[in-house]
């Protein structure tokens, strides 16, 4: 049992292959560094399949999210891009809704249901994701095709015009997103947003950022800089609810925010450096993968589920540092070709 | 910038401090269950060690019988004779109060 | 089109998460309650061991101590990271803010 490349876990009791745990950590930084968005969704799934309990690995998923969110909060309030006062009236909501999230996933856990539960959840959600990051693809190529450069069309959903004219008070005017409306409607937003969280151990970025936009009708830049802050205080509140019920392994999250803390800035330079849209086919493909395997793993293959998402997650990060260090490479030459 | 940096090395210090306050401890113990009587809301247990096989998973008996008070505990699963628990327990005036107990036989989360 | 994929998965979001309490009340009863115990006797003495200590003895007490250290940790690691950058000569400041 005492293998060098397992870690005993000492509050879930079970004997994790940590390189799979750095792996993770790290791409996680890596991808959501390079595309912006979360992917903790990939969390949940490879820690339940690196054999954590289901309850286990939502909760530490959303501690190392806290880490994580820190830092990028951190960087964003700095532009400026923030609304406080709305993120402040979402904390509300967020807070009970990831509380309510997480008592569902206690209740889950006790009738004994809640693997396949979350894992059946998984799948719906990184389907969607799988297609919209496909058909993205699809509409982006037939553009060119078309020669059609123009920036987005015309304005497509303005709900938030409508729901703007909900007057339930207290109504509030953000002064940085520039808008009013009831406060009502940014709390029931978070609110839905903060139980599917809590319930998946996610940010909810994935949710919220549209829904800001959209919903609420918040300038896109500023939703960006407030969905990061919401992210923060839903890892935060999450962690802790996590931590008083006791299913947050702590040595995990450890190890794995040492690998986010790299990969990120890696995914981040990376930007810098990308060109072309092939990288989010990649992405696509990794999110095709770990749907996959969760269902590999609910059928119990364990082994090949375990090797198809470190395989997938392993690969694409592969790609990124490629480009990364290609591309830093040519610019320090060409910095050192100047000064001569 | 100066201002954040500040801010941050305040919060480390107070977490520091935080952490040096008086450690809470507390024994822990794994075994089969031998009694459990829960009238007077006491459990015995065969104690196991900690030389885990594949054969013994739970550790082998060492053959000593530890008795528990379950008045404050927090139980999950009740545990009946021949159940393996884990218990977390304190030695209040020569007596083991415990605080939680764990039911490992009845309440595999590992498959989950 | 994308617009309507963010929409259609907002609304299944939403759906989704009014429905799930029902969903769980349907399910049946609740059960009783889970509790893990650490081991302790497998963690030597030090960090860890102090951490499954207070997660033994008050969850309450853990589930803060979780927090505060996991924020100040991102925040060192992310600091540290950032200075390691700036010395192999990478600029992150001009870069373009990339969400979505």
């Amino acid at each position: 049992m005492l293998e060098w490349y397992t870690m005993y876990m000492p509050i879930s009791g079970v004997d994790i292959f940590w390189p799979g745990l750095v792996l993770i950590g790290f791409s996680v930084g890596c991808i959501g560094g390079f595309f912006g968005m979360g992917g903790a969704w990939m969390v949940t799934p490879g820690l339940n399949i690196l054999g954590f309990p289901m309850a286990f690995a939502i909760g530490t998923d959303i501690a190392h999210i806290a880490g994580k969110s820190m830092i990028s909060t951190f960087r964003h309030s700095k532009f400026g891009n923030v609304d406080y006062k709305l993120g402040c009236i979402m904390i509300i909501g967020t807070v009970i809704g990831i509380e309510i999230g997480a008592q569902v996933v206690m209740w889950l856990e006790r009738l004994g249901t809640i693997g396949p539960v979350v894992r059946w959840v998984y799948v719906g959600l990184l389907a969607l994701i799988c297609i919209m990051v496909f058909y993205d693809y699809y509409k982006a190529n037939k553009k060119k095709k078309a020669g059609d450069v123009g920036e987005h069309g015309a304005e497509g959903i303005t709900w938030y015009k409508t729901l703007h004219r909900i007057k339930i008070p207290p109504m509030v005017h953000f002064k940085t997103a520039g808008f009013t409306c009831s406060a009502w409607l940014p709390i029931m937003v978070s609110f839905l947003t903060g139980i599917l969280a809590g319930f998946l151990g996610i940010g909810g970025g994935l949710i919220r950022m549209p829904a800001l936009v959209y919903l609420i009708g918040c300038p896109t830049h500023i939703a960006v800089g407030t969905d990061l802050f919401e992210v923060m205080i839903s890892g935060l509140y999450g962690t802790f609810t996590y931590g008083a019920k006791g299913r947050i392994e702590i040595y995990a999250v450890f190890v794995m925010l040492m690998g986010a803390a790299i990969g990120a800035q890696i995914g981040t330079v990376a930007t810098k450096y990308a060109k072309g849209y092939g990288i989010r086919i990649a992405f696509g493909l990794a999110v095709l993968a770990c749907m996959v395997s969760i269902i590999l793993k609910q059928y119990g293959f364990n082994t090949s589920a375990t090797v198809l998402i470190l395989g997938a997650v392993g690969s694409i990060c592969v790609y990124i540092c490629w480009i990364m260090f290609s591309g830093a490479a040519k610019e320090l030459r060409e910095k050192k070709a100047a000064s001569h | 910038m100066k201002k954040r940096f500040c801010l941050y090395y305040i919060s480390c210090v107070l977490t520091l401090i935080f952490l040096v306050t008086p450690a809470l401890a507390a024994e822990v113990a794994q075994g089969k269950t031998v009694t459990n009587d829960t009238k007077t809301k006491s459990i015995t247990i065969e104690e196991y060690d900690i030389n885990f096989t594949p054969q013994n998973k739970y550790g082998n008996p060492t053959g000593k019988t530890m008795v528990f008070d379950l008045s404050e505990a927090l139980i999950g699963k009740e545990a009946v004779p021949g159940d393996i628990v884990r218990i977390a327990y304190k030695v209040v005036d020569g007596k083991n109060k415990v605080i939680r107990i764990m039911n490992v036989t009845r309440q595999d989360i590992m498959k989950k | 089109m994308r617009k309507r994929l963010h929409t259609l998965l907002t609304l299944g979001a939403t759906v989704f998460t009014v429905f799930l309490p029902e969903l769980v009340r349907a399910a049946g009863p609740a059960a009783e309650m889970l509790i893990v115990v650490a081991d302790s006797r497998r963690v030597s003495a030090g960090w860890g061991r102090y951490f499954v200590d207070s997660y033994n003895t008050n969850p309450l007490w853990f589930g803060l101590e979780v927090t505060i250290i996991t924020a100040l940790m991102g925040v060192t690691l992310g600091l540290i990271t950032d200075q390691i950058m700036k010395r192999i000569g990478i600029d992150l400041t001009s870069r373009k803010i990339v969400e979505h």
